[in-house]
Order: C-alpha cells, then structure tokens, then sequence
C-alpha cells in the first residue's frame, strides 16, 4: 500500500514537473518575444494593446501600422513566424496612404527572435473572435459574393490564372488562406467596429446576409 | 429700435452658426471623400485612385465630368453611395456604404460631388 503512494505521488510528480517544464519553454517564447518587441519599438507603429482607441478619420490616418492587440486571433501561428523572418509587403500601399507605394522596409527577425516574437503576438487574443467553425472553401457561393454580388477585388488583389488582379488600397488576399485566421475572418466581417472602429472598408454586416458572410469568410480563407 | 437691434443681432448669430455647421460639414464630406471614394475615384475625383488599376473589369467615374455627372439626380447618387452600383443597375465593383455613413454624411458628399463636377442633376 505504502509503495503504492510512494509510486503515485512519484508519478504525479514526474507528471507536474512535465507540464511545467512545458508551460515554462512556452511562456520563455512568450516573455522573450514581448522583451524583443519592446526592445525594437514595435509598439511605435503596432498598437499592442486594445481594445480599439480610434474614432475619426484623423485618428486612423495618424496610425503607421496595423495594430496587433488580437494578432493571436486574427493571424495563423506559421505564417507570423515565417513572414517575420522574411517580410514581404502585404498592403500593396503604405498603411492608409493613397499616394505611396508600401516601401518593403519591415524589420527582419532571425529564426530564434521570429519564433518569440510570434508566440508572443500569438497570446494577444480577442473574445469577440469566436469559435465559429469557418472552414476553408473555394467552391460557387462564396466565389458569387466576392465577385459578383460585391467587387470586393476591387481594393484587394486576388490571384487569376498565373496573375494577380485587383485593386491595391486594401490588404492583399493572395496567400490570405496560409495568413488569416477563417474564424477572424467571419468575425471581422459580422462585427468589423470592434477592430477598426473607423475603416475605409465598408461595412458589409447588414448589406450582405450572415450566410452570405459566412460563404464570404469561407471563400477568403480559401483563398491561396 | 432696441427690438430690432436684438432681432438683427439673433438673425445674424443664426446666419452665422448655420453657416458654420455648413462649413463644418462640407469639410468632413471632404475628409470622406478623401477617406472613403478617393480609393477608386481618386483625391481629385477623377476617377484616378490606386485601385483603378488595369486589371478591373470596369474604371472608377469620374466625378469631375460634368456632362455625365449631370445625368445623374441628386436621388440616384444618394442611391448609388448607400446601396453601391447595384442601387442603380450599375457595377457591383462601386460598393454599398449605407452601414457605413449616416444619411447625413451620404447628403454631405452628394453635395461635394455636385461641387466636384460643377454641375447639377437633372
């Protein structure tokens, strides 16, 4: 009975060193990410902390750069750390300009600090992204609201046979499908205000139907 | 003489704040049009923005046209701005921005765009 208690508690034990020993390294890349973050003065450009300030035109034209507080919701894990360590435009144009080109000139992580600094962005989570089971689809009803029923590639590229094709004010959405997370994607569109209070996208929620935000959201998270 | 003094005195404040409110008005339409319509029509409205690339199947109007800018009623761009180029059997690549603006914002820029073209509706 005694070895038995003794083998219990050395089991548990071995267990409980194991988990935080795991919740350790996980929060190191966490803590390490945010110490990188600061040190480079992301937060200069990257608004980190929500929920959304903004509420005039002004207010949104003075921001640098797309802000981060629900990065962990809105972006997949393997795409922050690959594109951090190797940025390529993403916004055709300077964030919110309508006169200068993007100038491709995004901070380079290493592999090590692209890892931290994505498990770090990955932990700034929104409770209005809900589990929403939006799955990936690139069939008819989703492809109808993007092109037909909305011109949405009117301001974000989207990829046409070998090309690209579209307008260039909006995020691009070639790749969107490896980036977005699809839940975010349908919450962005049914409840855009508690992103971007002020955007110059137009609101869709109560002009499109929510099955047709739902195949929308669908059809972006498909998109390659 | 006093009572007309003060009847002048509150008819010219009114003038005055009314034309202020106008004046703030047609400044934020401006700050709309610039935010909003300038992606396709462009920051002069002529129909020029960074989305009006080669590749869309049709080219932003030109809001400084005046001969086809008068086509349209004050009603139909109204129309046009809230409920996008369907509203008026029109292209769906001009979006709906009527859970966007207030109708009051959407006059204010159908005021701008008449400023635009110089013209008015028919």
């Amino acid at each position: 009975m005694r070895v038995s208690v003794f083998s219990s508690i050395a089991v548990f034990s071995i267990f409980a060193a194991g988990v935080l020993a795991f919740a350790a390294i996980a929060f190191a890349g966490v803590s390490e990410g945010k110490g990188i973050f600061d040190s480079k003065n992301c937060g200069g450009c990257h608004q980190i902390q929500g929920p959304a300030k903004e509420k005039t035109i002004e207010d949104m034209l003075t921001k640098k750069a797309p802000e981060l507080w629900y990065a962990g919701s809105k972006f997949r894990k393997e795409f922050l750390e690959k594109w951090l360590k190797d940025p390529k435009p993403i916004r055709p144009m300077e964030f919110y300009s309508l006169t200068k080109k993007n100038g491709a000139n995004h901070a380079k992580l290493d592999a090590k600090a692209a890892k931290d600094v994505s498990d770090y962005l990955m932990s700034l989570k929104s409770s209005d992204v809900k589990a929403a089971n939006i799955q990936p689809k690139s069939g008819p009803q989703g492809r109808v609201v993007f092109e037909k029923k909305q011109g949405c590639y009117g301001c974000h590229e989207v990829k046409k046979g070998a090309g690209v094709v579209g307008g260039l004010t909006g995020p691009t959405l070639v790749g969107a499908g490896d980036r977005l997370n699809p839940d975010w994607i349908y919450a962005y569109l049914t409840n855009p205000k508690v992103f971007k209070p002020v955007k110059d996208m137009p609101v869709y929620t109560g002009a499109l139907s929510d099955s047709e935000l739902k195949n929308l959201a669908e059809f972006v998270a498909g998109l390659k | 003489m006093i009572r007309k003094t003060l009847i002048a005195v509150a008819a010219l404040s009114a003038f005055l704040a009314l034309s202020r409110m106008s004046d703030a008005q047609a400044a934020a339409a401006e700050a709309n049009y610039k935010f909003y319509c300038a992606q396709c029509h462009g920051l002069e409205g002529k129909g020029d923005g960074p989305n009006a690339t080669k590749s869309q199947p049709v080219s932003p109007r030109n809001h400084t046209n005046t001969v086809e800018m008068s086509k349209l009623s004050d009603q139909d761009i109204i129309n046009v701005i809230k409920g996008g180029g369907a509203a008026t059997s029109k292209s769906t690549m001009m979006p709906p921005f009527g859970k966007t603006l207030t109708d009051a914002e959407v006059a204010a820029l159908k005021d701008y765009l008449r400023k635009l073209c110089k013209c008015k509706g028919n």
